[in-house]
């Protein structure tokens, strides 16, 4: 039977579990909560990748679907979970990213760890929630509890900048989810349904004007939680103020599960033919566009190293959510590599820049004066994250930004192209701004590189969790920049899914 | 028609305060009145002048309101405290670091 | 004579916006929702499938229990956070309550307060109420303590460590029974069908009842903990 894939109740409860197990280790020995910590998110990777594995016949003729129905089975009110192809990329990727975030953070979190795994657990099991939902309210549910538990994690450092980026992250979290609700509330009174499968196929029925107002509303609230340009300024202090792992999580991470929602409500539930009819497509486009420049342009002023990553991260997302707006195959093949490899990158560019802190005062670019003499392969591992973020060649991000370059070109909008170029080009100035005030001379005492490098036997002395996991960070980037091929198949199904939404209709209607 | 237009008043209201109010509990507030409209009308709205979606013992009822706006403006309740309780913690937490709760005086938070 | 500025021309935009919000909510067509099938078939199978007389928990506890289940993982989350935010070390002695008539008078009326929020909550299939309203009543009880015997009263009586213990009892109890679902039923969170009784009695209907009792416990717990995390701080001072 279709109903009883119980492998997505368990992808959604494990986290949760593991939060409540970890809520009570505050007496734990630090070993057995770090093991803890680690095999929960380890058995939530081995659930999804073998999940892949075992599918991966289906995965590859995209007729992958498992659903999972909370319920009565054969009355109309129920809650579905469905996951295809589509789910099942975004879920292997934030999985996988996530997992090595927790590596990272049982060494970088020294107090509370027992609430900051706690939280960082619920987070995840939000997260598939999200992504694994087919029914609107439960969605609206798990967006607003990814917002409340990331709050205190924003928080953690208890400082009074870090207080501050924290309440204004909630009340513009929250306040797009007020929108949120009241677009799910439109449509229940319209359609008298929750299921997005449901409102898929009767959209149509609802007046021209109340679909403009659901889609506005939708929108608002997603554009907010994606810091496009006129909302923005929540999004560099939130994600500069918080622990390194944190930033990773809320800006490699989180941003494309917004994607994903984006996706899922414009592609899947509400046909993109009603956003481009009413106008909205081509708004949103040039809106998202701006703001890609408009965030790279204000990483140039930033003084300080994790405001710049995340004032980077809105010039990129803004990229991906203008080239996703083309809607042409193209596009959607640059816009999920992009997503790909900023999910990389970005947590790649985090958790060093948290390792980095170690060893001086501040981010402030002052302060790290010398930086790259003291750590030296951290900091060249950050270069090379750094150039595969700029986009250059044997790294994903170069594969990434061309075939977002192309999707530009072949859709004839040249604005597009040349935001992609210039934001790569802005990109190299503000890094090299950071790199070189690294490598100002500072005389250190440190080995140098060649010996570093030459004997192994202080390259392992030297490395711990937190290097090793940067350094796999990187070497997947690199890895992934030469066989870019190997996401050919997942990506490509996936966009499949996105066209065909009416396979996932069916089949979740059908049961 | 009514309804819509209490909800539009009360919603524009509390987006108001949230927005151009400097003193935070006040921006708390007027959150909390945006959500309030929005429950009230859902509420409002789905009352098509039936009972409460409640059996009696021994009586026939025939005209209920719809039980399933009710359900979800409960949910959506709770979250609205669980989310006001961590601003208001939050505020609490502010005014011990920097002894003001005003916008205007916390630099940084009203551009 | 800006900020005047910024104010009219905000009133103005949302006057704009609320006026066409209204005009375009003035277009919408007559309640759907009874129309479509979907709540139609709760009002008219909801007893039978659930056997809860009130439809609304029936919705809350069974048709749409997970929801139920990620909003109380929600106000363990939002607690959790609040605790971590605010956590000092400080017992919040201070005040020493109201005067002796207030107090007597709150030690006669406390019973019935404690009975009539175990009476909304384990009536919750029944009479309106449930696990969230029930639970607010019993933590109001605990503020009522908090100003009535001083802050301390209730802070020795009932630990944060007992109350965080109710809170995760009440959280694991539920998913305990959304567990149970799937091993007697096959389905996660379905209504256990052995626990059915006779319509209209105290216990039937299934597993509800006591998702509404843990639930109870929970968010009475939860919203204890929130108030002592909130008020510690002006204890701090008054030392």
């Amino acid at each position: 039977m279709s109903w009883m894939n119980i492998e997505l109740i368990l992808l959604i409860t494990l986290p949760a579990l593991t939060a409540v197990l970890m809520y009570f280790s505050r007496d734990f020995n630090q070993r057995v909560r770090n093991f803890l910590a680690v095999s929960g998110a380890g058995a939530e990777l081995y659930l999804i990748v073998s999940l892949f594995i075992y599918n991966f016949d289906q995965v590859k003729n995209s007729n992958f679907f498992l659903q999972y129905t909370i319920g009565y089975q054969d009355t109309p009110f129920v809650i579905n979970f469905a996951m295809d192809n589509l789910s099942l990329l975004f879920s292997l990727i934030v999985t996988g990213a996530v997992f090595l975030i927790v590596i990272f953070s049982t060494q970088y979190i020294k107090d509370k760890e027992n609430r900051y795994f706690g939280l960082f657990f619920l987070v995840l099991a939000s997260i598939q929630g999200t992504i694994l939902t087919a029914d609107l309210f439960t969605l609206y549910l798990f967006i607003e509890a990814i917002t409340i538990f990331t709050t205190p994690l924003i928080s953690f450092k208890k400082t009074e900048e870090t207080t501050r980026a924290a309440m204004q992250y909630l009340f513009y979290g929250i306040t797009g989810g007020v929108f949120f609700f009241i677009s799910i509330i439109l449509i229940y009174f319209n359609l008298g349904t929750l299921k997005m499968a449901a409102v898929a196929e009767s959209f149509a029925l609802i007046s021209t004007p109340m679909q403009l107002t659901i889609i506005i509303f939708f929108l608002l609230a997603l554009l907010i939680k994606l810091g496009i340009f006129p909302i923005h300024f929540w999004l560099p202090r939130a994600h500069s103020a918080c622990p390194a792992p944190i930033s990773a999580l809320l800006s490699g991470v989180l941003l494309k599960v917004y994607l994903y929602i984006f996706m899922r409500l414009f592609w899947t539930m509400i046909a993109f033919d009603f956003l481009v009819e009413l106008h909205l497509s081509a708004f949103v486009l040039d809106l998202a566009l701006v703001s890609s420049l408009i965030g790279h342009v204000f990483a140039l002023q930033a003084d300080n190293l994790k405001k710049m990553l995340a004032y980077s991260s809105i010039g990129h997302i803004g990229m991906i959510l203008a080239v996703l707006m083309l809607n042409t195959e193209a596009a959607f093949y640059g816009g999920m590599l992009h997503i790909i490899a900023h999910l990389m990158m970005k947590s790649g560019l985090f958790l060093s820049s948290g390792y980095l802190l170690q060893t001086t005062l501040s981010h402030h670019i002052d302060d790290l004066k010398g930086i790259g003499h003291k750590n030296r392969l951290v900091f060249i591992a950050f270069i090379t994250v750094c150039l595969g973020t700029i986009g250059m060649p044997p790294l994903i991000g170069f594969v990434s930004k061309w075939y977002v370059l192309l999707a530009f070109l072949k859709a004839r909008h040249f604005f597009g192209a040349f935001v992609v170029a210039a934001g790569s080009i802005i990109a190299l100035i503000y890094y090299l701004r950071y790199i070189s005030q690294a490598y100002e001379t500072v005389k250190s005492e440190s080995p140098s590189l060649k010996e570093e490098l030459i004997s192994l036997k202080a390259f392992f002395k030297s490395t711990n969790t937190m290097k090793s996991v940067i350094y796999t960070f990187t070497l997947l980037i690199i890895f992934f920049g030469l066989g870019y091929q190997l996401f050919e198949i997942p990506v490509n199904t996936a966009i499949f899914e996105l066209l065909n939404p009416q396979k996932y209709i069916e089949l979740v209607l059908g049961g | 028609m009514f309804n819509n237009l209490i909800f539009i008043i009360l919603f524009m209201l509390g987006f108001y305060a949230l927005i151009m109010k400097t003193n935070l509990i006040k921006n708390v507030i007027g959150l909390n009145l945006m959500e309030a409209a929005v429950f009230f009308w859902v509420i409002a709205f789905s009352d098509i002048g039936g009972e409460v979606a409640i059996h009696k013992m021994g009586e026939e009822v025939t005209k209920f309101n719809d039980p399933v706006p009710q359900a979800l403006t409960l949910t959506g309740i709770v979250i609205g405290a669980s989310t006001a309780a961590l601003l208001l913690t939050l505020i609490i937490e502010l005014n011990k670091f920097s002894g003001t709760i005003d916008r205007d005086q916390l630099e940084g938070l009203n551009d | 004579m800006n900020k005047l500025m910024k104010k009219i021309m905000i009133s103005v935009v949302l006057t704009g916006v609320a006026f066409a919000l209204y005009q375009n909510f003035s277009l919408m067509p007559e309640y759907q929702g009874l129309n479509e099938g979907l709540s139609n078939y709760i009002i008219k199978s909801g007893l039978n499938d659930t056997g809860s007389l009130n439809l609304i928990t029936a919705v809350l506890y069974d048709y749409r229990a997970f929801d139920s289940l990620g909003e109380s993982t929600v106000i363990f989350g939002a607690v959790s956070g609040i605790v971590l935010i605010l956590s000092r070390k400080m017992l919040p002695v201070s005040s020493k309550g109201l005067s002796f008539i207030v107090k007597r008078a709150l030690g006669i009326m406390t019973p019935f307060i404690a009975l009539f929020g175990f009476y909304v909550i384990t009536h919750g299939h029944l009479t309106p109420g449930g696990g969230f309203q029930g639970g607010v009543i019993l933590a109001a009880i605990s503020i009522i303590f908090s100003i009535v015997y001083g802050s301390a009263f209730d802070y020795r009586r009932y630990s944060p460590q007992t109350k965080t213990l109710f809170e995760t009892g009440g959280a694991l109890t539920f998913l305990g029974l959304g567990l149970a679902g799937i091993l007697m039923e096959g389905a996660f969170l379905q209504n256990l069908g052995f626990l059915t009784a006779e319509t209209g009695t105290l216990i039937s209907a299934g597993s509800i009842p006591y998702i509404n009792i843990g639930v109870g416990f929970k968010v009475g717990a939860g919203l204890a903990i929130i108030f002592y995390s909130m008020i510690q701080k002006t204890f701090e001072e008054d030392f």
